[in-house]
Order: structure tokens, then C-alpha cells, then sequence
């Protein structure tokens, strides 16, 4: 039989711990009771003067700077007014006040408190750039509007302006997306929208501290809880030239167009101007409905980037790249010649030459300075579609150039292939006609002919353009060009801007080599003169070219819209620029240029 | 043969988990109604857990301790090196959506351990091996938590060593002894090992108004919290102390004040009656035992429970400085509650086998 063991000990000293358990759960509430029975009402009164808030403490976004240093975006401080809605004794006199400031519309106002997001003790930024009159009538009005509180800021500034409007960008409210995806992002922060802003944004954004205070019932501050401190955003140099910025702006004025210039050694951009451009600081701050009216119903759309994404006829410029093409695949050789004579059937329909009366003799370099148009009907001809396709695309034509800025337009290369793939139509003969001399299916945007024309004069390589530095240097395809016809085709390009018949003479006094071209945005009828066409069927006018001639330091690829010939409007044009390019000041000739 | 469940101590569980979730569902709205539908699906598991745990019959208890503790043991180092950090604690494993903190288990098989090793051994007071070999089977598992570290969890495996220490009948020149190193090894941490945010903690209880936005923040709006409750509370929903968030912690450690901020000193009062109910019924478990280790078993339950709901209401109230120490059963956290679950079925399988022994 077992025996029993005897558990009294153990039971009695369990017992005193349940005793002495009990005794402290006694004392516990004996202090609930003195919290709150007795001193209930003191306590009550803290709870109702306790305001805790979660105030932002703006983050400074970095700086770019141009290649010599020149500040192209800054940040200004600026003061902007908060709201926090769920201390507010009444909201719609509160927003009542506001709008009485001159800050937004009351209506407008309301929609966005009422939709604001769950955190409710984050404040809402209801102002931004306050001036010193309406700092002040939020101040007198503290004790009023606790609710309302006036803390400093940042506001984005870009000392050019316009000039840089597109290629430097400007930043635009976080999107509710965007919020929804990173749970850490400010409401009211801004994030960088186009251009470099974008491009680099999360180079250029530092993190946005916060602060937790308690402030009194009339939003005095009475003590910091918390502080995370802000950490600024870095700076960035970029490979864009201000001066030559500025100067791209001035010249082009009020026609729109397009300039693009890069360092055709390692694809450095120097220049990307998208005329007309708009002010960009309107989206620093709240932009007002009229500025965005204004902006987005301007019939010259200045928010289009046209240098990245406005896709134009080639026209002439893309002569020297199927003259090349030409000459490498061995179907025509430089002195192979074509009597021009205006006009030429092929396929069955006539093809006619820009110059009514004709060229006569044309061979290689003749083509190229005065760009008969015959000459290259028949070399397209020779070299066949697929061919000028595959070359173009060597080039760079037809795919974006990955200069890494956003929405860039990849452009178009027409080929049998591609119209059945994508047009769903056969492809007619006749059209390889028009590709031969940039008309027709064929499509590119300012910086891929800079980018073209670029390894016409480094050589043989197509750099890929950029305007922050990669640290890991600059990607290049090597395109393997003979040196011997590579030398024939710039010899042509030389003769454009330096022969007696060039078509871009008012280039002359530069070291300048390059290309003209008119491109159709109608084909022009029998009898039809295009001076004749109303100004939004006028031709777009380029010009493309390198300077120095030797040692080519840029490439330029400019284009006005609707601006008529590219020897009479681009060159000119474009020889303001390169000649500040080049250091020197060369009022250009005038209009010395033909029409192509 | 075997009794029924105790009723009471399932009334005090229900009532207290039920206050906690309707404290959930109030502060739903500042921290996520996610953390809601997760501590009402926790509720429900760790309520079955009770009841399954309470028919499994107690000898089997003291049979897999040893397996349970290594077990607990092993999950303790695995999670130093595999488990997920989370504000500089490595104490989480990741399972899918879930996390379970290891940590809160092995506290458990602790007290299975410990409970065992005393109800084998007969006779009473503890020679000084004895008192070494209990301190050691709580110490492995407290030091490796301590690894992780997690202080606050640590600090809970205390009471058990203590309770252990009592029930097993240490002589009274060894306590007097234990309470003069204790107090050695305070002012030796005061001056080496505390730092000086814990320090300014432990100062704050002594001077309320030292630093009422620093340090002392949190223990002045608790306090704040539980004094605007009054009376009769300003109803579930409408604390301002707890819904504008100046209450930190508002669904775990400071869950509490919530609570006495909607109910009030009647809401707050019961549910001090719901732990006091549920401390007696596990006390009256162990009074009643027939065999030593359940009576040990429940004692150390009873005794860790009643740890952390005195230090987790002392620092709640402002009496003790803030330890990151859990209110069982209320405040939100599933590995907490489901340990606690598992640990009241153990206590409920000692009831109902209360007249065997072993």
C-alpha cells in the first residue's frame, strides 16, 4: 500500500503566497480608486489641455548642379500653414478662415479634409509659401485657431527657369498609390515628376523626420516627446550645360521645336531644350487651377517634352547614315553617280527632287551638300528596305537611346516586317522610296539624331547619352565603320555647311559639319509651293551637326516645328548655339542656306 | 477518477478575455482593425487549447516535462539564430503570416520542468544542491530569452524561480541570504549594467514630474488615461487619452488603461475581480491537490500570473516603472495568450485530478 505523503508543509507556505498575492492586488486597487475617484477630476482636466501632435520636419531635397557648378535646382525656405483637423472646434469656420487668407477655396478645401487619409494625427499642409501678411493673420488669430499652425519649409527653385523646364523637371504631389505602396511617405511630400527630378529622385530625396509635441489647449507648445530628425537628400551634378541652356532658349524664342546636344565622345548631354517651354516652379507649390488650365489648354502644348518625346520625318538628316550604309554594303561606290533632272518614276508613281529644276550630275559628296533627293531614291532602291532598316536601327533609330529621363519615345523604322505586325497592312514598294530620304514610315526624335550623328564623328561608336555620370563610365557599341567611307561621308557633311552649293552656308563661319533637313508633315501637290501651306502643315525644319570639325567636342540635333527649310530656319538657328558652344561670337550669316 | 472543469476559473478566462476584446475593438480604429479578427481568433484557440489540455491526465504531465523542456530549450537557441528581429529583440519565428515567440512557450515547459522535479523529491527544505539545481533549470531558459534580449520576458521567469525556491521550503538564513545578494546585485546593476534610460525609468515612479515629456511620458498619460476614467468611465469608443494616440502601447502593455479609461473605476474594479478569481481558483487547485507536483504546478502558474498582472497594473498606475511586461490574457499577443491557454489547462488537468496520487 502506498503511503499517503504529507503535504501540510507545502500546502500552508501556498497558501501564504495566495495571501500575500491578494494583499498587493488590494494596494492596486486602492490606487485605481485614488486615480479615479479622487483625483478623477484633475486627471479629466489634463486629458482634455493634452494635445499631442506629429509635426513633419521637412526633409531638404538635393541640389543639381549643371557640369560647371551652376545651382539648376535649389530649394528656398518658405513657410507653410498646417491643420489638424481633429482639433479644430469647428471645421467649417476654420476652413471658412483659411480661405479668407487668400489660400485655396473653401470648397475645395473641405473635399480634401474630408478625404483625408486614416492617420489622424498627422497634420494636413492647407498652405504653402505663405507671405509675411498672411503669416502674420494666422499668428494674431492663434489663440482662435489652435488648430492652425505655421511651420517653416522648403519650396523647390530653379534659377533658369523655362530653359530647363523639361530636361531638369519639377516635382508634383506623392500619388495616392504611391502612398498606399510605402506606408512611410509624407502626404504632403512631393516627389520629383519628369526630367532629372524623376530621373534621380531617390538620390535627391532625403527622409522626412518627425517631431511629437504636446501643445497646451491654445496650441502652445509645451514639450517635445519625440524627435526624429530629417536627413537631407544628396546633391547631384548633371551632365547639362546652363549656359548653353539658356542659350538653346534664347534662340529658338517662340517657335517650337526641339534642341538636343551631346558630347559625341561619351554621350554626355549638353542640351536638351523643348520649346516652348513653361515655368517650373508653378508645380513647387499648389498650382492653382488657372495655371494648370492655362498649361494644359495652351494649344502649343508646352508640357509636351519634345526632345524626348516629339518623333518627327528625319527628312534629309538621314542621308549620310544610307549613303554609309551604301557604300560599307558595297552597292554603290563614291564616285557612282545619278543625273538629276527634278523628277524620277519609280514603282509608278513620280518622285520628285526638292530643287524643281534639278542637280544634273550628283555623285557621293554632291549628294550630301546639296541633298538631291534623286540620288538617294535610287540608292534606296539599290540598298533595298530591309538593308536601310538594319542600318538605321545600327544607328540607334527606332529603340529609345537610354538616356534614362522618363516617357522617352522609341521613334519608328518602317520595314515590311513591322507594317505587318503592327500596321496589319502590306507594305507598298513606294514607300521605301520616302524612307530613303526620311519621309514615309520613318520617325525620330532630336536626341536619337544626336546620338546618330555622334558616331558619325567620334569614329564608328554610339554612345549611349546620359546626364548623370555612371561611375561605372559611359557604354559605347563599337559599330565597326570602315574608317576609308566613313571619311568620304563626312567629307560630304563638311561640304554642307562649307561647299559652294551647301545647303547649310550660314554655318560657314564655324568649324561646323553636318546636315539639313525639311522634313513634309503634307505631301505637296503638283503646282502646290510650300509657302504657300498654312502654318501648322509648314515642314519641320533640322539641322544636325558637329563642331569642331576635327575634334568634335558636340553634337546638335535641332528642330522647329512648322519652321519651314532647315537650311534657311535650323542652321541659322543652331549656329547661334554652337557658335556659344564653341566660345565664340558669331552672329550668323544671313540666310545664305538653301532650302534643303 | 476525475472531476469536473472548475466553471469559475473558465467564467474569470471568459470574462477577461472578453474585456479584452472589446478594448481591441476601441483602439481598432488607431492601430488596425487586423490586430482585432487575429486576438478574436486567438481568444477562440487558446479557450479550446484550455479545454483540451484540462482532460489530458496530469501523470502525462510530469512524464514529458523533461521532453518538453529540452524541447523549449532547443527552440530557444534556434531562435538566436533564426529568428525574425523586431525592434532589436531576435525572438520571433516567422510562420507564414504568423510569428510565435518561443520565449513565452518555454516559460511553460519550465514550469513543467520545475513542478516535476520537485514532486519527485520528498520530504521538505531544500539543501543548498537542491536550491542550486532549481535555479539552474530556470536560469538556462531565463539566460538564452536574455540572449535574445528580451528583459521584459526574462524578468517574467523571476516569480518562477522564486515560487519554486518558497514552495520547495528553502530554510529561512537562505532567504535571508537571497534577499541581501538580491539587494547587492541591485546596486551593483544601478551603477554597471542598467542604462541610464532605465535609470531615469525607475526615478520617474519616485518623481512623477521629472521629465512629463521624456521619460515620464508614457507613465503620465497612462496615468492621465486611467484618472479621466472615473467613475462609471467615459464609455467604450470615446477615451480621448487612448483614441488620439497619446497613450503608447495602447493595445499591449498599456491595453489596460484603456480599458479604465472607457469603464471606468467599476469597469477597472471588475476586471481586477476577474484576475483576483482567476489567482484563487488556480490557488484553490493547488490547495486541494492530493499529489505534489500538481500543487507545485499550479503554485508556479499562479505565482507567474499573478507577477505579471501586479508589475503590468503597477506600471499602468504609475506604482513601478516601465518594464514592457504584458497584461496575461488582455493585452494583444498570441504566442502570450496561447502559453497562458496551455498553462491554465495544465492547472485545470491538477483540479480535475486532484484526489489521485501519483
Amino acid at each position: 500500500m502506498e503511503i499517503r505523503e504529507d503535504l501540510g508543509p507545502v500546502r500552508r507556505r501556498s497558501m501564504m503566497m495566495l495571501l500575500a498575492i491578494f494583499l498587493v492586488l488590494g494596494a492596486l486597487h486602492f490606487r485605481m480608486a485614488q486615480l479615479q475617484l479622487i483625483e478623477g477630476v484633475h486627471w479629466r482636466q489634463m486629458a482634455e489641455n493634452n494635445r499631442l501632435r506629429r509635426l513633419p520636419l521637412a526633409a531638404v531635397r538635393g541640389r543639381i548642379y549643371d557640369r560647371r557648378g551652376q545651382v539648376l535646382a535649389d530649394n528656398l525656405p518658405a513657410w507653410n500653414l498646417l491643420l489638424f483637423p481633429d482639433e479644430a472646434r469647428n471645421l467649417n469656420e476654420t476652413v471658412l478662415f483659411v480661405a479668407d487668407l487668400g489660400i485655396g477655396g473653401a470648397a475645395s478645401l473641405h473635399d480634401r479634409v474630408n478625404k483625408r487619409s486614416v492617420d489622424r494625427l498627422a497634420p494636413m499642409v492647407v498652405g504653402e509659401n505663405l507671405d509675411w501678411n498672411q503669416v502674420a493673420r494666422v499668428r494674431s488669430h492663434q489663440s482662435d485657431h489652435p488648430e492652425l499652425s505655421i511651420v517653416a519649409g522648403f519650396r523647390r527653385h530653379y534659377p533658369l527657369g523655362p530653359a530647363v523646364a523639361h530636361a531638369v523637371g519639377h516635382l508634383r504631389m506623392v500619388s495616392e498609390e504611391e502612398l498606399v505602396a510605402n506606408p512611410r511617405l509624407d502626404p504632403n511630400s512631393r516627389v520629383g515628376a519628369i526630367g532629372v527630378e524623376a530621373l534621380a529622385d531617390d538620390f535627391l530625396t532625403g527622409r522626412t523626420g518627425e517631431r511629437w509635441v504636446v501643445v497646451s489647449a491654445v496650441g502652445r507648445q509645451l514639450g517635445v516627446v519625440r524627435e526624429i530628425s530629417s536627413t537631407s537628400g544628396k546633391d547631384l551634378a548633371v551632365t547639362l550645360d546652363a549656359d548653353l541652356q539658356r542659350v538653346a532658349a534664347q534662340a529658338m524664342g517662340e517657335r517650337g521645336g526641339a534642341v538636343a546636344a551631346i558630347d559625341p565622345n561619351n554621350g554626355a548631354v549638353r542640351i536638351l531644350y523643348s520649346a516652348p517651354s513653361f515655368n517650373p516652379e508653378l508645380f513647387s507649390g499648389k498650382l492653382s487651377t488657372e495655371d494648370w488650365n492655362e498649361l494644359s489648354n495652351d494649344p502649343r502644348l508646352p508640357l509636351q517634352d519634345r526632345c524626348l518625346q516629339g518623333t518627327y520625318p528625319p527628312g534629309s538628316t538621314i542621308k549620310p547614315f544610307l549613303a554609309l550604309a551604301a557604300l560599307t554594303e558595297g552597292v554603290v561606290t563614291p564616285d557612282w553617280s545619278v543625273h538629276c533632272s527634278g523628277g524620277v518614276v519609280l514603282h509608278g508613281h513620280r518622285f520628285r527632287c526638292w530643287r524643281r529644276g534639278g542637280h544634273g550630275k550628283v555623285n557621293l559628296l554632291r549628294s550630301l551638300e546639296a541633298s538631291c533627293d534623286i540620288y538617294y531614291y535610287q540608292l534606296g532602291q539599290r540598298l533595298g528596305i530591309d538593308r536601310m532598316a538594319g542600318w538605321l536601327e545600327a544607328f540607334g533609330f527606332g529603340r529609345r537611346t537610354g538616356v534614362g529621363l522618363p516617357s522617352e519615345a522609341s521613334g519608328l523604322i518602317g520595314s515590311p516586317e513591322w507594317s505587318r505586325r503592327v500596321r496589319g497592312t502590306p507594305w507598298y514598294p513606294g514607300e521605301a522610296v520616302s524612307v530613303s530620304i526620311g519621309q514615309g514610315p520613318v520617325l525620330a526624335t532630336a536626341l536619337q539624331l544626336a546620338r546618330g550623328f555622334a558616331a558619325l564623328a567620334n569614329g564608328g561608336r554610339l554612345v549611349t547619352p546620359h546626364v548623370v555620370v555612371n561611375p561605372e563610365g559611359a557604354d559605347s557599341i563599337d559599330l565597326n565603320l570602315d574608317p576609308a567611307l566613313l571619311e568620304q561621308v563626312k567629307s560630304g557633311l563638311e561640304l554642307v555647311v562649307h561647299g559652294d552649293q551647301g545647303t547649310a552656308r550660314s554655318l560657314a563661319a564655324l568649324p561646323v559639319a553636318g546636315k539639313t533637313g525639311t522634313a513634309q508633315v503634307v505631301r505637296l501637290q503638283e503646282g502646290v509651293d510650300s509657302a504657300d501651306l498654312a502654318p501648322h502643315l509648314q515642314h519641320h525644319a533640322w539641322f544636325v551637326g558637329w563642331a569642331p570639325i576635327d575634334d568634335p567636342q558636340i553634337v546638335i540635333a535641332l528642330v522647329v516645328e512648322h519652321g519651314g527649310g532647315g537650311g534657311s530656319i535650323a542652321a541659322p538657328t543652331a549656329s547661334i548655339i554652337l557658335s556659344a558652344a564653341l566660345g565664340e561670337n558669331v552672329d550668323p550669316a544671313p540666310g545664305q542656306g538653301q532650302e534643303r | 477518477m476525475e472531476h469536473r472543469i472548475d466553471a469559475w476559473l473558465i467564467l474569470a478566462v471568459a470574462g477577461i478575455l472578453g474585456a479584452s476584446l472589446v478594448t481591441q475593438n476601441a483602439v481598432a480604429g488607431v492601430v488596425g482593425p487586423q490586430l482585432l479578427a487575429r486576438q478574436l481568433l486567438w481568444a477562440c484557440a487558446g479557450m479550446l487549447t484550455l479545454l483540451a489540455l484540462s482532460r489530458v491526465r496530469l501523470d502525462l504531465y510530469a512524464r514529458v516535462a523533461p521532453l518538453v523542456y529540452l524541447i523549449g530549450l532547443a527552440a530557444l537557441v534556434a531562435v538566436l539564430f533564426f529568428g525574425e528581429i523586431r525592434s532589436g529583440t531576435r525572438g520571433w519565428f516567422a510562420l507564414g503570416p504568423l510569428t510565435i515567440q518561443p520565449s513565452e512557450f518555454a516559460r511553460v515547459a519550465t514550469i513543467l520542468m520545475v513542478a516535476a522535479w520537485l514532486g519527485r523529491r520528498s520530504g521538505s527544505g531544500l539543501s543548498a544542491k537542491e536550491a542550486a539545481v532549481l535555479v539552474a533549470l530556470v536560469g538556462a531558459a531565463a539566460g538564452l530569452v536574455a540572449l535574445e534580449p528580451d528583459l521584459g520576458v526574462t524578468v517574467t521567469y523571476l516569480p518562477v524561480a522564486v515560487a519554486a525556491l518558497w514552495i520547495g521550503g528553502l530554510p529561512r538564513r537562505a532567504w535571508i541570504g537571497l534577499v541581501a545578494l538580491g539587494i547587492l546585485v541591485g546596486v551593483f546593476a544601478w551603477h554597471t549594467v542598467l542604462k541610464d534610460f532605465q535609470k531615469e525609468r525607475v526615478m520617474t515612479v519616485l518623481d512623477p514630474e521629472r521629465d512629463p515629456y521624456g521619460v515620464g511620458y508614457q507613465v503620465r498619460q497612462s496615468k492621465i488615461a486611467v484618472g479621466a476614467g472615473g467613475l462609471a468611465g467615459q464609455g467604450v469608443g470615446h477615451g480621448s487619452q487612448s483614441l488620439l494616440r497619446f497613450l503608447p502601447a495602447q493595445h499591449t502593455d498599456f491595453a489596460f488603461a484603456v480599458w479604465a479609461e472607457a469603464t471606468g473605476f467599476v469597469g477597472a474594479t471588475g476586471l481586477l475581480l476577474a484576475y483576483a478569481l482567476l489567482l484563487y481558483r488556480i490557488g484553490m487547485a493547488a490547495v486541494v491537490a492530493e499529489n505534489r507536483f500538481g500543487l507545485v504546478l499550479a503554485v508556479l502558474v499562479c505565482a507567474w500570473l499573478a507577477f505579471q498582472v501586479v508589475v503590468n497594473l503597477g506600471m499602468v498606475l504609475g506604482l513601478l516603472p516601465t518594464t514592457g511586461i504584458t497584461l496575461p490574457l488582455f493585452s494583444y499577443g498570441g504566442s502570450s495568450l496561447l502559453s497562458t491557454c496551455a498553462a491554465l489547462g495544465a492547472v485545470q488537468s491538477v483540479w480535475r485530478h486532484r484526489l489521485v496520487n501519483q
